[in-house]
């Protein structure tokens, strides 16, 4: 009776939205300490390079060559986060954008390794290898009334959702302490960050590693999902729709880059007859964006809103203690 | 002494700003720095706090030197300052600016703040509790959870002074706090210094407002085209007749003008 339900084509969808949703928090985790990163997409083939070489010219477990990806994306993130830092605003933006091209040149003429263009097939899917494992202790996914595919995928999906409760969870708590203050205030001026005894430096490479180990984290999933990647899905064009997340769904707050992600993901699908001229709608979105509503779609206000519509009666105390003294 | 400026000089490209310029500040008084517009004043600052270095000169804080030191060390140290054009975190709120004035005395990383230990936990409450007892202090805590950009001018300033004192500094460094507030705000404001002084922090003030810091300092320093001009306490300074032509003009400009 589960069968019915499960359609392995949205699970596909769905799980593209949940690693799109890691790639989107990675811009925003990196913006919310003030700095603007469009090197995702060359982290992203970091991860996704090296967690796919690892599990298969080493028969590493493919967990094991994910956090290997994210950890190598992270190390670089640091070592191009430090030199980096001297950069601000639409000059870092330029050099990681950059950095992006870099790496994938690299991945096309590396080839004896990375096998150039035409990119890396047989990666170990994760859903098939967690398949396999079950299968072999003796279970049988008809149990639950699942054909084999739809399991894997159901596998893929449920997976990815764990590991994005954590992440976004991971941010939350993150930015409701010290070190979420700390980004902040290097965002909104560093100076005076700088004044009330925040090592600037250090929050700023930290906001960039984290941004580098979330991108590589995303590649690697990314390449034990699609068992399959070459050069070209890190290019240009990858950084932009990336950059399009936070900037269409809203770089201010968490749930920003999520809606952005869920949303710039699902059109595609659902508008299948205009896919072609989806880049030149992602241009239109970007210049219409910061032309009326730079902050993105989804900001602290609208956040405010749903608050309050869930819960009235806090809205009346707080509101009023608020407007009282302003 | 809390403070040594020892024959500070800085010039930007040709123009000097400052010029061998030497004081002390002593344990517990309040120490007017004053001059007219382009003094030297705040560029001294900049220097004590090292946004940018002294050209020459050594400044020594406790005996220590911290010429060079970067500027969130010193803020570790002990000093720390408010801005002559107000720079709080504008999209904050006001508890949570006064908070971050904390930042350097706790220490919870990535790590314990993901997972709440109860260290962290512990030190938050504390951060929050010391921030609370200083917006008490500076009679903003009704306002705690507004957004900081949205308080008025003189509200502005004085939660400046907060976050600045939220990292408890032995040396607090003030930058025209009393610009542009009226004569009540600014009566309130004297208070404020005042009591800051009595918990036994050292202040030094740059300063327009003549009348407020007659009353408030122990003593001053005049400084007029990045020399400094006169020094002692105010009865001296107000019947110095270099500081009077400096701020006045001298008899003989009338005549030429």
């Amino acid at each position: 009776m589960l069968g019915e339900f499960i359609n392995p084509y949205y699970l596909q969808v769905a799980s593209f939205i949940l690693i799109n949703i890691i790639l989107g928090l990675s811009i925003y985790v990196t913006l919310s300490s003030g700095q603007l990163s469009l090197g995702s997409a060359g982290f992203m083939g970091i991860g996704a390079y090296t967690s796919a070489l690892l599990t298969i010219n080493f028969d590493l477990p493919i967990i094991a060559g994910i956090i290997a990806g994210a950890l190598v994306a992270g190390i670089l993130g640091i070592l191009i986060g430090i030199p980096s830092l001297r950069l601000q605003g639409v000059y870092l933006a330029i050099a990681t954008l950059g950095f992006g091209e870099v790496i994938r040149v690299f991945f096309v003429n590396w080839e004896s390794v990375t096998k150039g263009a035409v990119g890396i097939s047989n990666i170990p899917h994760i859903g098939r290898e967690i398949f396999r494992m079950l299968r072999d202790s003796g279970f049988d996914p008809g149990v639950l009334g699942l054909k084999n595919n739809q399991f894997v995928f159901l596998t893929v999906f449920i997976l990815l959702l764990i590991v994005n409760i954590f992440v976004v969870w991971f941010l939350i708590r993150q930015n409701k302490s010290r070190v979420g203050r700390a980004f902040a205030s290097i965002k909104m001026d560093e100076k005076a960050a700088e004044a009330m005894g925040i090592n600037i430096t250090y929050y700023k490479v930290l906001a960039f590693t984290q941004g580098a180990v979330l991108s590589g984290f995303a590649g690697a999933l990314y390449a034990h999902v699609m068992a399959y990647i070459s050069p070209a899905d890190f290019a240009y064009h990858r950084a932009v729709e990336i950059l399009i997340f936070a900037v269409f769904g809203g770089s201010e707050v968490i749930w920003g880059a999520i809606f952005g992600a869920a949303f710039m993901t699902t059109m595609p699908e659902v508008l299948r007859f205009i896919s072609e001229y989806r880049y030149m709608i992602y241009g239109l979105v970007l210049i219409v964006m910061m032309a009326f509503r730079p902050q993105g779609i989804i900001d602290a206000q609208v956040l405010d809103w749903f608050k309050k519509r869930k819960l009235p009666k806090r809205r009346v105390d707080h509101g009023s203690s608020n407007q009282k003294h302003l | 002494m809390v403070l040594q400026i020892k024959n500070i000089s800085k010039n930007f490209g040709g123009i000097s700003a400052l010029t061998d310029v030497s004081f002390n500040i002593n344990e517990g008084e309040i120490f007017g720095l004053i001059g007219p517009n382009g003094a030297g004043k705040t560029t001294m600052f900049n220097v004590i706090t090292n946004v940018f270095g002294p050209t020459s000169g050594d400044i020594l804080f406790a005996g220590e030197t911290i010429t060079g030191k970067k500027p969130h060390k010193i803020t570790e140290l002990g000093i720390c300052r408010t801005f002559q054009n107000i720079k709080l975190f504008p999209q904050m709120t006001v508890l949570d600016n006064v908070m971050v004035g904390g930042h350097c005395r706790s220490s919870s990383g990535v790590f314990r703040s993901v997972f709440r230990t109860k260290f962290q936990k512990d030190e938050e409450k504390q951060l929050r509790q010391r921030a609370l007892e200083l917006l008490e202090l500076v009679d903003l805590v009704d306002i705690m959870d507004a957004i900081s950009e949205n308080l008025s001018y003189g509200q502005q300033r004085r939660l400046e002074i907060a976050r600045a004192l939220a990292s408890d500094p032995k040396l607090l460094l003030l930058d025209e706090p009393a610009a542009g507030m009226n004569e009540t705000e600014t009566e309130s404001l004297f208070g404020l210094i005042k009591k800051v002084q009595a918990k036994g922090i050292t202040v030094l003030i740059i300063e327009h407002d003549m009348p407020l810091v007659m009353k408030l300092c122990d003593r001053i320093v005049v400084l007029n085209f990045g020399k400094k001009l006169a020094e002692g306490t105010p009865e001296e300074i107000q019947n110095n007749q270099e500081v009077i032509e400096a701020y006045l003009g001298s008899e003989e400009d009338e005549h030429s003008a």
